[in-house]
């Protein structure tokens, strides 16, 4: 009997081995195939470099995404990652690798974005996250110059409301749990409204509802409520039959963010970003940037990484980036306008006006400092 | 006529239900059927159909996913053709009735699949699909009758079989330039899981639930914790905290497993921990005597659990086991919690497309998304239902 056990017990120590080495060579393959950060460079990393020497060491950095916000990022028919805050992780990658399609995307839930920041797991968060105080404090996040700025609006059915001080008495229909229940609390409360919310989990059913007449109002970032108005249906009046009201409360500065800590890999993310605002200020597209690498204009020949100006030399401001990275980013990604055109402007599903994201020159807040 | 009015009008009051109730279903089913054939824009399914199926998997390389098909059907095929043809030899000597298969009885036996292919043939856009799917099933159909052709003696490694092509599929999707399973998507990825799922979890469960059993104070114990730990808690919990916590877990020079392993491995631990405790049931429901019996042939204590126990067991728990991979199949949807490209994901992921956006939608891929797995599980309970009464499981 017991000569038995013990071979139960051996049989069981053996399967138990087979097992753990299994699991083991399981992660080691995983590990070489995954190959996002080579074991050394990482030790490294963390003590003395910047991320920015592993990224460039290793040709691809990975940007945390999100796949399903309209115009923002989400997945296309044929399985690209597409939208605006996808083609910023382009811009970067452009800009550090000259290659706008070294970007491994991580697609991230809100709840789990800084987490997988402070954890290393991504390298740029860039998932029309607002910055906020405690976002860049505690949450250990550093957010660049912001690439969309929006902002809680109104939506009413055409004519029946002028502006929200009209609006005391009546139902807002409001996605359950968000910021903008508590934007939209604050300012009925502010101006001594009542009001009645009624909340959803999901936009699908509030849309249901707000077409059904259950409530007056709905109320959401201003881009989202945009994406919902130009895709109202012809039957129900299209369009024309919703208005968005013109005041905004409350300020949603959206823009990638980078892990705390890690100054150098800050400001190459946050130059390449600069650039495609600096670069519609020029007036260099994608299409035309080749004409100006012979400009007379040595701020521009600075800005597109070409000798300029008395001692006839390339600009190095030391920031880790290659000379032409700007060159790189607009001529494969495009210049600001461009990106915003192409997702979220006039012409796409979502028909934003510039408004606050216009350049400062016209009558919009987007200011590239100087490149010098 | 008549059995409608023994049935349904044998009292006032049956009647009234049966008017109101017959009412109120009639009108259901129209209103489903104009929403499915009337109102309903089919448009956002036909043209993401590619990536509800594989996801965002190289469009360049979509022969890789039909191969694998092709692999998994014939392999497939050839076991449940061994197997089908080793319960049917257990029903003939028990002398129960074997309803012979043939082609014609395959669309009754098979509608919900039938049903399936045809849905999807009709989303499809160009005709070659028509063909693959035509050739795979072709394939899958000799592959049964192939199966059913093979010694008895070596029908006890159709699993064998099974496995075989299981990982054929995955080398055919990954090796030579092929795509790694992070690239994976859409139904496929849920398919992988789920297979992968049972394949791993099954052993261990089984290993967890002889460990129970055992007169060894230790394993018993550690087998015990293992399963009371895993069964209580949420299967998304244990899959959140893979994809968060794995990465504080590990030394920080080891580079943390992919997503999809991080999420293979919380789903084989939790499976695994269930299975063994479906496994227990069936040991318990073995007779001691048959084991003391065993013991007084002077068999050892391996091959009593290899050739006496473990036959029986494994026998009588088969539709607990088949419940556990269908409602396994089901839980792979949790992976739209974990941002994993999933089908559940994808559906998302198509209402905010350019071209959907804001037009309410969900409630068209929605309802597309539960019918795929509803004709798959419904399938499978099927198939098992039909293999209980072929072994004679619940028969004395």
């Amino acid at each position: 009997m017991n000569q038995r056990r013990w071979r139960w017990v051996a049989l069981f120590a053996v399967l138990s081995l087979v097992l753990g080495a299994c699991g083991s060579d399981d992660s080691n393959d995983a590990a070489d195939d995954d190959d996002d950060g080579d074991t050394e460079e990482t030790v490294e990393l963390v003590q003395d470099g910047s991320r920015l020497d592993g990224i460039i060491d290793e040709g691809t950095f990975v940007c945390g995404v999100n796949d399903a916000v309209p115009g923002f990022g989400f997945t296309d028919e044929d399985g690209n990652f597409s939208g605006f805050d996808i083609d910023f992780c382009r811009v970067i990658a452009a800009a550090v690798l000259g290659d706008a399609e070294a970007v491994e995307y991580r697609p991230l839930a809100a709840a789990d974005r800084f987490t997988a920041l402070q954890s290393g797991e991504i390298d740029v968060l860039s998932r029309n996250t607002t910055w906020t105080a405690t976002r860049d404090g505690s949450e250990g996040a550093a957010f660049t110059v912001p690439t969309f700025y929006d902002g809680q609006g109104m939506m009413v059915r055409t004519g029946e409301y002028e502006s929200i001080d009209d609006m005391g008495g009546t139902s807002i229909c409001v996605l359950s749990g968000t910021t903008t229940e508590l934007n939209l609390a604050s300012r009925f409360n502010a101006a001594g409204l009542e009001y009645e919310p009624l909340s959803f989990e999901d936009n699908d059913l509030l849309r249901e509802s707000f077409i059904s007449g259950q409530c007056d109002g709905w109320t959401s970032d201003k881009s989202q409520l945009a994406a919902v108005r130009s895709a109202y249906p012809e039957g129900d009046g299209g369009p024309e039959a919703l208005t968005i009201l013109d005041e905004t409360f409350s300020k949603e500065p959206l823009g990638p963010a980078v892990a705390d800590g890690d100054p150098a890999w800050y400001d190459a993310v946050n130059w390449a970003i600069i650039a495609t605002i600096q670069a519609e200020e020029f007036g260099i597209t994608s299409e035309n940037i080749d004409d100006f690498l012979d400009s007379e204009n040595p701020e521009i020949l600075r800005f597109l990484g070409q000798a300029a100006g008395e001692d006839d030399a390339v600009l190095d401001p030391g920031l880790g980036l290659p000379a032409d990275f700007a060159y790189q980013v607009v001529s494969q990604v495009g210049n600001y306008a461009e990106i915003y055109e192409r997702n979220v402007g006039p012409d796409t599903a979502l028909g934003l006006e510039r408004g606050l994201n216009a350049l400062y020159t016209d009558g919009g807040i987007l200011y590239p400092p100087p490149y010098r | 006529m008549r059995w409608a009015r023994a049935n349904l009008f044998n009292s006032p009051l049956n009647g009234v239900l049966t008017v109101v109730f017959g009412g109120f279903l009639a009108w259901a089913a129209y209103r489903m059927a104009t929403f499915v054939f009337v109102s309903a824009d089919w448009e956002i399914v036909r043209r993401n159909l590619t990536l509800l199926m594989v996801g965002r998997f190289d469009r360049d390389q979509l022969w890789r996913p039909w191969a694998a098909l092709l692999i998994l059907a014939v392999s497939i095929g050839l076991t449940a053709g061994m197997v089908g043809a080793a319960a049917a030899d257990v029903a003939r000597q028990r002398g129960l009735p074997v309803a012979k298969g043939s082609l014609r009885s395959a669309p009754r036996r098979f509608w919900p699949l039938i049903l399936l292919i045809v849905v999807l043939v009709a989303f499809t856009r160009t005709v070659a699909p028509t063909f693959l799917i035509l050739g795979v099933l072709v394939a899958g159909g000799v592959a049964v009758v192939a199966g059913q052709r093979v010694p008895a003696r070596l029908r006890r490694f159709g699993w064998i079989v099974f496995v075989l092509g299981f990982v054929g599929a995955i080398v055919v999707l990954w090796a030579g330039g092929g795509v790694p399973w992070d690239g994976w998507g859409g139904l496929h990825l849920n398919i992988f899981i789920a297979f992968a799922g049972i394949i791993l979890a099954f052993p261990l469960g089984l290993l967890v639930a002889l460990a129970r059993r055992s007169s060894l104070p230790v394993v018993r114990v550690v087998s015990v914790v293992y399963i009371e730990f895993f069964r209580g808690v949420p299967l998304i919990s244990l899959l959140i905290m893979a994809q968060l916590m794995i990465g504080f877990l590990l030394p920080p020079s080891m580079d943390p497993p992919s997503l999809v392993v991080r999420a293979l491995i919380a789903i084989v631990i939790f499976e695994s921990a269930y299975i063994a405790e479906i496994v227990r049931g069936g040991l318990q429901a073995v007779p001691r005597g048959q084991v003391e019996a065993a013991q007084a042939l002077g068999m050892s204590q391996f091959s009593i659990a290899r050739r006496i126990v473990l036959p029986q067991a494994l026998r009588a728990v088969i539709p607990a086991m088949v419940g556990q991979f269908i409602s396994l199949f089901q839980d792979t949807t949790l992976l739209y919690a974990i941002s994993l490209f999933d089908v559940l994901t994808v559906s998302d992921t198509t209402t905010s497309q350019d071209a959907f956006v804001g037009r309410g939608l969900q409630a068209v891929v929605l309802p597309c998304v539960a019918f795929l797995f509803w004709a798959v599980s419904y399938s499978m309970s099927r198939e098992s239902r039909r293999l209980e009464t072929r072994l004679g499981v619940g028969v004395r």
